[in-house]
């Protein structure tokens, strides 16, 4: 397999194709999507008719043992590239109608069906699992479940109106999440990790600006609530290299963090703290909700 | 585009990703090593491509959840003649269900190519096919000379509509969450007009187009698959390579060639060479690395994305390398990312959430402690046992859990733990 850098893929070509219903497809994407065809969710994802169909077309376009060649580390167990539920709510999506919805709760316990409608499936790239946005028209509250604490899930038809009234309720409890700002600063004598530091940053809306003067870099960020503890997860993981400058609950939360951690080893100005006590406050479990409304307080 | 002028476009991009597009030009041009001037040149030759009107816009919004990954267009950008972009879309156009020789594909283009362009010969238009059929576009028919061609879209002709959705959406997928990803975005964006065609406009929905989002990506990832095959194919033919190697601590990422040779000698950057053995995808940060053998058995590491100009060298002998690659094997059985160094056993106790809550630090630890075991637990808190090779790179995860992480062993980590806490609290002491 070569490059993916052919003119084949050029944008003027592309550009030129553009409207008139034709495009190419090359070894090199058949070659791809033959290996992908081996990954056990392909089974999940597709009918065993549409895989045979597909390998029969990719058959002349192996990518020869190249992969052989990569490794991956430190990614998270594999859990669930395609789960069985994605394509029965895709379909009900797709009819743009409502469900019936029956789910678990963190711990287990069996809530009582509800009706609502599906907004957003979602995969998180660092929990490797999928979840599921949707409006609960019962509560009028946005929801955000993970798929595999859904026990069952069922299309009900909806009327045009209604679906278009429970769509709009949805969206703009959706969107109305709060966005919170915050400035992290590079230590001054880590300015050699910046590439490290801005690629722990990445996955986050962010703006990047050099004091010349001071020779600081200050990182601004724009999250949202529920990504909140990840900002906080990926600040402790960059542990000393960066400080918290704007942001008041990122630096109460940092402070917290410090306190109860020193205090684990036994330091700290509270006597009677020890580690038996300590209920860790470092947790991420807004990614776990199943309400996506988590509120931050400041 | 000339190979140098696409090193630059990389390196460009990278940047402009990883800061949001915060820096202003000069800083900008600074940190590539180019001049404001190319910098200009390049952002307008960028944005042309990508086709957007506010080009550093592009990476500001939607990074979070967009399934379009925006640095896709540099895989665009490699540019073709005039000419030929012209011709080549004719000869798709025509070979559309269509089977046709070279001389009637001649007709065509010349019936079709306005009257001031330079008509093609039969001769280009053969080596267009020659082309097009190597790189899987077209295929030769069954039978003898003249030889005739048609477009292959065998792959998504033979679909229904409903596994041609099933296929676009298991594509979207699996180029979003699985390595290598270029390919599969290519053959999305593909895949997209293919599912045009074949959904009615009144059943058409533009939902259809991105049916998944995807949270906390590592966009920037796709950058360096464009010389991970050159990598991959020197390692599977033994040959060494050389390049010209930016670390990533040197501040500048790039440096334009010097076109004045007075010059030249003085900023050459380092020339490194090594025997390639294997590439390693992090996906703690996105990154990737090039792991090589070095004298005296032990091993190199390079970033990626601080290589460029990669040239082939001489190649080694089978066995010579079936060996360094098995001692690599064997050295990394016990790296968190790519350490080579001695191995530590690590041992930490992690604190339940408790008060009722789902045990989310468990299953954080069972999900991205790699091969590390639970090895005592009680209702409070569990010790987690791991084998690694050194304590840098398993450091910053450990760290990640905050008070809810209790290093035990090494001694060493376990003080380090703590002179690192103490200064970040000083930090926000300082600030409160």
């Amino acid at each position: 397999m070569k490059s993916p850098i052919e003119k084949i893929f050029s944008y003027q070509l592309a550009s030129r194709l553009e409207d008139t219903g034709v495009y190419t497809l090359t070894s090199q994407e058949r070659a791809w999507l033959r290996t992908m065809l081996e990954h056990p969710s392909a089974a999940e994802a597709l009918e065993p008719s549409t895989i045979e169909k597909l390998q029969a077309c990719t058959l002349e376009d192996e990518m020869p043992n190249l992969l052989d060649g990569l490794e991956e580390k430190a990614g998270s167990r594999d859990m669930q590239t395609v789960h069985p539920l994605l394509r029965p709510i895709r379909q009900i999506l797709r009819h743009r109608q409502g469900m019936m919805i029956q789910c678990m709760t963190k711990k287990g316990k069996l809530n009582d069906p509800q009706p609502g409608l599906p907004c957003k499936l979602e995969y998180s790239m660092v929990k490797r699992e999928w979840y599921l946005h949707w409006y609960n028209s019962r509560t009028r509250s946005p929801m955000h479940t993970r798929l595999c604490h859904i026990v069952f899930v069922d299309e009900i038809p909806l009327s045009p109106a209604r679906y278009e009234e429970w769509s709009a309720q949805a969206q703009q409890k959706l969107q109305g999440g709060h966005r919170y700002e915050a400035t992290v600063e590079v230590i001054r004598s880590f300015n050699a990790e910046l590439t490290r530091i801005l690629h722990a940053f990445s996955c986050f809306d962010k703006r990047v600006e050099f004091d010349e003067k001071e020779q600081i870099y200050r990182i601004y960020l724009s999250y949202s609530g529920s990504e909140s503890q990840y900002v906080l997860t990926k600040l402790r993981f960059l542990g000393k290299r960066v400080r918290v400058v704007e942001g008041e609950y990122l630096k109460r939360r940092m402070r917290e963090s410090t306190r109860k951690a020193l205090a684990l080893y036994g330091i700290g100005t509270e006597p009677t703290f020890s580690p038996s006590t300590v209920i860790p406050l470092d947790v991420e479990s807004a990614a776990c909700r199943q309400d996506s409304t988590a509120k931050i307080p400041d | 585009m000339a190979k140098e002028s696409f090193d630059k476009e990389i390196q460009f991009l990278r940047l402009l990703a990883l800061s949001g597009g915060g820096y202003d030009r000069q800083q900008f041009a600074g940190r590539l090593g180019i001049s404001v001037h190319t910098f200009d040149k390049t952002v307008r030759r960028l944005r042309e491509v990508s086709g957007d009107a506010d080009f550093a816009d592009l990476f500001r919004y939607g990074y979070a959840d967009s399934a379009e990954p925006v640095l896709l267009f540099l895989y665009r950008a490699k540019s073709m003649k005039e000419s030929e972009s012209r011709r080549l879309p004719l000869i798709l156009i025509s070979l559309k269900g269509n089977p046709q020789t070279a001389a009637e594909l001649l007709d065509a283009c010349c019936k079709q190519l306005p009257v001031e362009a330079a008509m093609p010969d039969e001769k280009t238009i053969r080596s267009d096919l020659r082309y097009l059929e190597e790189v899987g576009v077209i295929h030769r028919q069954p039978g003898g000379r003249p030889y005739r061609y048609i477009l292959n879209n065998d792959l998504t002709d033979c679909l229904s509509q409903k596994e041609l959705i099933d296929l676009y959406e298991f594509v979207d997928i699996m180029a979003n969450t699985q390595i290598p990803s270029v390919q599969g975005y290519l053959l999305r964006d593909n895949l997209k007009k293919a599912l045009k065609s074949a959904v009615s406009e009144e059943q058409w929905d533009d939902a259809l187009l991105e049916p998944f989002s995807y949270k906390y990506h590592y966009d920037a990832r796709i950058l360096d698959e464009a010389h991970l095959y050159t990598l991959l194919r020197m390692i599977r033919l033994r040959k060494r390579i050389s390049f010209q190697y930016f670390s990533p601590k040197n501040k500048k990422s790039y440096a334009a060639k010097d076109t004045n040779p007075l010059f030249g000698r003085e900023n050459e950057a380092r020339r490194e060479s090594t025997l390639p053995l294997k590439v390693v995808y992090d996906h703690q940060y996105g990154r990737w690395y090039l792991i090589g053998s070095a004298a005296k058995g032990r091993f190199v590491k390079f970033r990626m994305e601080g290589m460029i100009e990669i040239a082939e060298e001489e190649e080694m002998p089978e066995e010579h390398v079936a060996l360094k690659k098995a001692a690599l094997d064997e050295r990394m059985r016990r790296s968190w990312l790519i350490d080579t160094g001695e191995i530590v056993t690590v041992r930490a106790r992690f604190y339940r959430p408790g008060s009722g809550q789902a045990d989310f630090i468990e299953e954080r630890v069972r999900l991205q402690g790699q091969w590390g075991q639970i090895v005592e637990e009680d209702e409070q808190s569990f010790i987690y046992e791991i084998e690694v090779n050194g304590i840098t790179e398993i450091r910053p995860w450990l760290r990640s859990f905050g008070s809810s992480c209790e290093v035990l062993e090494p001694a060493e980590l376990r003080q380090s733990f703590i002179e690192e806490w103490k200064e970040i609290a000083a930090y926000y002491e300082v600030s409160n």
